[in-house]
């Protein structure tokens, strides 16, 4: 009985996730691929194979679909530049500051999105201090403005992703043993040498995770382009949005979505094809 | 071990590919039979409502955020016993519309009574057999009230179906101290003030003053050759940078912090925002503005249509609709408010975005509501503007 039970209890905990999974996301999903292949104006979609929803969301948005992903990968490079330095110094230097530092990590997310994104608006505004800045230093012209164009884009993805790059970073550095450094360091490894064949490395799960949670998001995001940017900077995401919201051109909304969920499904395929998947796992997959 | 939970992982991704195909393959079985718009009901035998008796009961009304007073909705419940359940839930006429469409073509409202959206809205509802016909022994008011120039639009020339809300007039604002110059549609296009002019994201209202630019008096009558021509005006001052972006409300965070200096505008928004900063000021385009108007309507389905009506009657009475337009500063489409508010707020009455002259407003035009194959190329060709 209890061996019964004991082989049958993993399945009652998978069990209310599951459902979850296929309640809200699988079966929306069949409904969204059913719409993607309709045709017709709203009211009267008809399901009919209409593949060329997906060749027209191709042809017609190809530039929003490679601007999302520059931008996304733009944000996520920048993101982790940022945040390894910044996890790492909360991993092995903050000391009594660490538990401090890490809400200062968090604590933006006690602010909605939104308000973080409008935010940015007054930041990068015209006469704010910070353009005043860069136009001293020559970076942006005189007559020019940072608000509505492509760095403020990515800088909004940059801010708002960066949390989920510094954690799952943190979290790798955490855990690793400070031993195995001080070993390298006793076989005569210099601190450079230490950090690129012993931290770095150890650290890569962290690192796969981070970029990961931030890239994919960073994709789909339309919140920075609609507020930070200028019609020249609209991602994938603002134009699923115009067609659902305001063509109601549901199917070629759906189309799209498809189009981006695969397109994101390979890159991070190709991503950890290449980056090894114990990098994505840990120690445990080896 | 790395290779087998790759493997494991192909074998999964092929089976949930496996179980879409099959899934949309079972869609396809299942169908067919969606119909075309049709609507509610027949296009030819519009319903009109039904009056019952002493309106009672309760209603619920959706309409634009900031559209209202704070004294109307209890006044109303007052004197007529009636439970209001006003939602602000209207945020854009096709996001609503595409909220509300499934609902309509099964011949219900979702628990609303009345709509309030755009004329050019109205009249594909109206098209598609969303809305009913008032009875108009239910309003007498409005009869009597109706500003003269609303009481014959070419969209609903005997008002059966549509009572105005609140009219506007969109034009340009600018901020006098850092663009005292800017004076018509055509000088957002100078290139004096690249990246600091914005303009609406509304189709029908951004386009046509752009057409009025080019010289078409009125564009609401323009050929789609017209539309193509100024859209392309709009779509290559997008890419060189002169319009900075494309906006809704929030143009006005941005004249504040002067982002931007001159931007395509409401009237509304305009005389709240003088309130706050006096270099905000709207200016009518020296090629005249686009005059729009959003309607109470009674959609098909609507439970209670006698309270609807009842309420339709309340706010066409003088007294009401000062409060209102006391608040939200767009032109009332009642007779008589001017003349209230002369006693209350003598400036307000003054206002020329509020109560217009006929010889301020002689250069406007109406809001034009394309349909059909235009109106969806039109739709298509500016969102591909505004996604650059």
């Amino acid at each position: 009985m209890t061996a019964v039970r004991r082989r049958l209890a993993p399945y009652f905990l998978l069990g209310p996730g599951t459902i979850w999974l296929v309640l809200f996301f699988v079966v929306p999903l069949y409904y969204l691929g059913k719409l993607s292949l309709e045709s017709g104006v709203l009211g009267g979609f008809e399901f009919s194979w209409h593949w060329a929803n997906y060749k027209d969301a191709l042809s017609l948005y190809d530039t929003q679909f490679v601007r999302s992903f520059v931008y996304a990968g733009a944000a996520t490079i920048l993101a982790l530049l940022l945040a390894y330095p910044l996890a790492y110094t909360i991993a092995f230097k903050a000391g009594r500051w660490r538990n401090l530092m890490l809400f200062a990590v968090i604590a933006p997310f006690f602010t909605t999105y939104l308000i973080r994104t409008l935010a940015w608006e007054t930041i990068l505004s015209d006469q704010s201090p910070v353009v005043s800045v860069l136009q001293f230093v020559g970076v942006v012209p005189a007559d020019g403005h940072v608000l509505a164009t492509a760095p403020a884009v990515i800088a909004g993805l940059t801010y708002n992703f960066l949390p989920f790059m510094v954690l799952p970073i943190y979290a790798s550095l955490e855990r690793l043993d400070v031993r195995l450094i001080e070993a390298a360091q006793d076989l005569y490894a210099s601190s450079r040498q230490a950090f690129v064949r012993v931290t770095l490395p150890l650290s890569a799960p962290g690192i796969v995770a981070g970029t990961l949670l931030t890239f994919i998001p960073a994709s789909g995001d339309y919140v920075n382009a609609q507020f930070l940017g200028s019609a020249g900077n609209q991602m994938i995401g603002n134009v699923i949005q115009s067609l659902y919201l305001k063509q109601t051109d549901y199917p070629s909304a759906a189309a799209l979505s498809f189009v981006l969920m695969a397109l994101i499904l390979i890159i991070v395929l190709v991503y950890i094809k290449f980056s090894g998947t114990e990098a994505l796992m840990g120690e445990e997959a080896r | 071990m790395r290779t087998e939970i790759h493997g494991r992982a192909v074998r999964m991704l092929a089976a949930a590919v496996a179980a879409l195909a099959l899934a949309l393959g079972l869609a396809a079985c299942g169908g067919g039979g969606g119909g075309g718009i049709e609507g509610g009901g027949d296009t030819n035998e519009v319903e009109t409502v039904k009056l019952q008796g002493k309106p009672s009961g309760s209603l619920t009304i959706s309409n634009w955020p900031l559209y209202i007073d704070k004294q109307t909705v209890p006044d109303f419940e007052k004197k007529s016993g009636i439970k209001v359940d006003y939602k602000e839930d209207i945020n854009a006429n096709e996001e609503f519309f595409g909220k509300m469409q499934p609902l309509l073509q099964e011949g219900e409202s979702g628990g609303r009574s009345i709509f309030v959206v755009a004329d050019w809205m109205s009249s594909k509802m109206y098209e598609l057999g969303y809305l009913q016909n008032i009875d108009k022994s239910g309003i007498p008011n409005v009869e009597k009230n109706l500003v003269a120039s609303l009481r014959e639009p070419s969209f609903d020339p005997e008002r059966s179906y549509t009572v105005p809300w609140q009219s506007g007039m969109t034009g340009i604002i600018v901020r006098t101290d850092l663009a005292p110059d800017v004076h018509s549609v055509c000088d957002l296009l100078d290139p004096k003030y690249k990246g600091k002019v914005e303009m609406l994201s509304e189709l029908r209202q951004t386009v046509p003053l752009v057409m009025k630019c080019e010289g078409v008096a009125d564009p609401s009558k323009a050929s789609e050759a017209e539309w193509m021509k100024a859209m392309d005006k709009i779509g290559q001052a997008s890419a060189s940078g002169q319009i900075r972006r494309f906006t809704g409300n929030d143009y006005a965070a941005d004249l504040i912090n002067g982002n931007a200096i001159a931007v395509v505008g409401w009237s509304g928004d305009a005389v709240q925002l003088q309130a706050d900063n006096p270099n905000i000021e709207w200016r009518m385009p020296t090629e005249g503005c686009i005059f729009w108007s959003e309607d109470m309507v009674i959609p098909i389905g609507a439970p209670n249509p006698t309270a609807a009506e009842a309420w339709m009657n309340f706010v066409y009475e003088p007294e009401v609709a000062a409060n209102i337009a006391e608040y939200v500063n767009y032109v009332t489409p009642v007779e008589g408010v001017k003349e209230v508010l002369a006693k209350r707020n003598p400036e307000l009455a003054e206002n020329q975005l509020i109560f217009p002259s006929s010889s301020f407003t002689k250069k406007c035009s109406p809001e034009p509501a394309p349909s059909g194959e235009l109106e969806q190329n039109l739709v298509r060709a500016f969102n591909a503007i505004l996604n650059g």
